[in-house]
């Protein structure tokens, strides 16, 4: 039944006239169009057709000696067709009525079978015919330009053909991609002035930076690993795509072009910024052209800058507020001095009030200078711990005599809750004074007068635990993470009277995190502030 | 398992609190590949809170230096304690990461 013939049908027949003794058996359409025949050479018809019109069908009338009989068919969705059955008109024994009957009989059996028959090979052959026309639209999008594989491809429910032509497709992309990794690899021999190197490959695909080779029609012919990840893509999706599809600034996309056309030798260089959801990123597009004899191409190299970026704008902004905090208390030293040159010896009580100013101002000086050269050394990496064991009691006892006197002036409360007994901690003394200091400090100098500062004090197996709890004027949530940025101050018209180099907080948590502890804040606006600095007990880092 | 996210300048901080073992490796594998690709392979681990790893979270760091090394890039980690320098020594991994004393330097080493 494969193909769609009838040769079951015809089978079934010759079987069935055997098998009754007909001598004649054959299905007629109109038009005297035979499909079947005990005699193959009266078939007319190969196969079946798939409708035909209707019409008389002329049945051919039985010669002298012969019975015979003709039944209508009627072969759903097609027409009309005659089943013509021939027979000795003599019985060869026994009960002719009996004998008539078992033709009736194997007649229908005939048609039956042969309806099926019809019906399957129907079915398998439109299957069939829909999966070569698939193919054939495929072939037509083909020959219109279509180049992806998945465009092309068809459902493999149509057949054997619709599943060898999915194959073809995938012969194809496979042998598409190994060409593009020849070319590619001949483009980077000659970029490397022909040097073939087996490695080369494995040595792009080492190198930090981004390497991608595009040719002179602006497609992608290599790109190394890293460059597929600055250029967020797989590498098998990249190869063989305009470059202006996946570097899409203008100002990068106009300077590949040039050079992969050979407008421009020389090398050029493009940042190019972008605001993701994920953050701020620069990425750098160096651009030089590649020119032989016969073929052009343009070599980009392919960097991410965004942390050299933010570290220029992070020293530019440092040098700003440098120059600031070192300003003012200079003008001010400056402006008591003429004073103070001016009064002379006339003015005791002026002159007093101008050294005393000065000597203020210097002190301010020294320790933003101090400060100021604590944080370059932390961000420089130079700042080093003298690392030793730590009494904390006599630490903190020396810390608390340091505020006693300020905290008395200011009418505040200051408060050293301490427990009865202190591990030693391995740290660098200096240091963690410097970071209590500015703790402390800070708590007594944003506390208005009359408040409390209370330092508590825990321990524990992974460390010490010093909280600096004060009722001052608090910080906003949204601030509570900014104050311990480089030269932040609190956006609080409070504390503009409040002299601070807006180092302090920065230079705490730096120390502390150097020995592997932290500093963390909880603030309410108006409640107070407490500030936990977490030092660990074991090696510092 | 918590794992704070910070971030330094443009560089992206994962910090796990706690060991590395079982089912937070995992945790912590996908929450760092997120990271790594969302920001371009700028992030740094810091191994400051983790007290030791078993295999699973060797193999997570391990799995995550590999798939970077497919972009010419290696783990930057920072802040491994004792215990933890002494595993990946032993398990002969060490040399595939790139090892900082704390995040700053491994920060710095961005530029």
């Amino acid at each position: 039944m494969s193909g769609g013939s009838l040769t079951p049908a015809r089978a079934l027949l010759a079987q069935t006239a055997g098998a009754n003794g007909f001598f004649g058996c054959r299905i007629v359409l109109p038009g005297g169009r035979v499909i079947a025949d005990l005699d193959p050479g009266r078939i007319s018809e190969k196969e079946l057709p798939a409708e035909w019109p209707g019409g008389e069908i002329v049945r051919t009338a039985p010669s002298e000696g012969v019975s015979g009989k003709s039944y209508t068919l009627n072969i759903a969705g097609r027409g009309l067709a005659v089943l013509e059955v021939q027979w000795s008109s003599l019985p060869p024994s026994g009960d002719a009525g009996g004998w008539t009957g078992d033709l009736t009989l194997g007649i229908g059996v005939i048609g039956a079978i042969g309806l099926a028959g019809w019906a399957l090979a129907y079915r398998r052959m439109r299957t069939k015919v829909r999966g070569v026309g698939a193919v054939g639209d495929a072939l037509r999008a083909a020959a219109g330009g279509e180049v992806s594989t998945a465009a092309l491809a068809v459902s493999e429910s149509f057949g054997a053909e619709a599943v060898a032509w999915n194959a073809l497709l995938a012969d194809r992309e496979s042998l598409q991609k190994r060409v593009a990794a020849e070319i590619a690899g001949h483009v980077v021999v000659q970029a490397t002035g022909g040097r073939r190197d087996s490695d080369l490959a494995g040595l792009c695909d080492a190198l930090w930076l981004g390497l991608m080779i595009v040719d002179e029609k602006g497609v992608i012919r290599y790109v190394n690993g890293a460059a597929a990840v600055l250029l967020g893509g797989a590498r098998d999706e990249l190869l063989g795509k305009p470059s202006e599809s996946i570097v899409r600034d203008e100002r990068a996309a106009g300077a590949i072009k040039a050079a992969a056309t050979g407008v421009n030798r020389q090398r050029t260089s493009v940042e190019v910024e972008s605001n993701a959801e994920s953050g701020r990123g620069v990425i750098r597009f160096s651009v030089r052209a590649i020119r032989r004899e016969e073929s052009g191409a343009a070599m980009v190299l392919i960097e991410d800058v965004t942390q050299q970026r933010v570290a220029d704008e992070s020293r530019n902004s440092f040098v700003a507020q440098v120059t600031h905090e070192l300003r003012t208390p200079l003008t001010n030293i400056r402006l008591y001095l003429e004073t103070l040159v001016d009064v002379g010896d006339t003015d005791a009580a002026t002159r007093a009030k101008c050294i005393n100013v000065i000597g203020q101002e210097s002190r301010r000086l020294e320790r933003v200078v101090a400060d100021m050269l604590s944080v370059a050394e932390i961000e420089a990496g130079s700042l080093r711990l003298n690392i030793g064991d730590v009494r904390l009691d006599a630490l903190l006892e020396e810390v608390h005599n340091d505020f006693k006197a300020q905290a008395q002036d200011r009418e505040i409360t200051l408060l050293f809750e301490l427990p009865p007994k202190f591990p030693v901690v391995i740290g660098d003394r200096d240091k963690i004074i410097l970071a209590l200091h500015n703790l402390i400090g800070n708590a007594l100098k944003y506390t208005p007068v009359g408040g409390r500062v209370v330092v508590h004090v825990e321990t524990n197996e992974a460390g010490v635990t010093v909280s600096v709890t004060d009722n001052g004027i608090g910080i906003k949530p949204e601030e509570c993470e900014l104050v311990f940025e480089k030269f932040y101050r609190a956006k609080d018209k409070r504390i503009a009277g409040i002299t601070g180099s807006g180092l302090g907080l920065a230079l705490a948590r730096q120390v502390v995190r150097l020995h592997g502890g932290d500093i963390q804040v909880r603030s309410q606006i108006d409640k107070g502030s407490t500030f936990t600095m977490m030092l660990p007990m074991g090696k510092a880092a | 398992m918590e794992i704070q996210e910070t971030r330094q300048g443009a560089v992206t901080c994962v910090k796990p609190m706690g060991p590395l073992v079982q089912g937070d490796a995992g945790q912590f594998q996908r929450a760092s590949s997120e990271v790594r690709a969302r920001s371009l392979g700028r992030f740094v681990v810091d191994l400051g809170a983790v007290p030791y790893a078993d295999s699973l979270g060797l193999e997570a760091l391990v799995d995550l230096t590999e798939e970077m090394s497919e972009g010419g890039q290696s783990l930057r980690i920072c802040g491994a304690n004792e215990t933890l320098r002494e595993v990946l020594a032993l398990t002969g991994v060490a040399d595939l990461f790139e090892h900082y004393i704390d995040l700053n330097t491994a920060v710095r080493s961005f530029l």
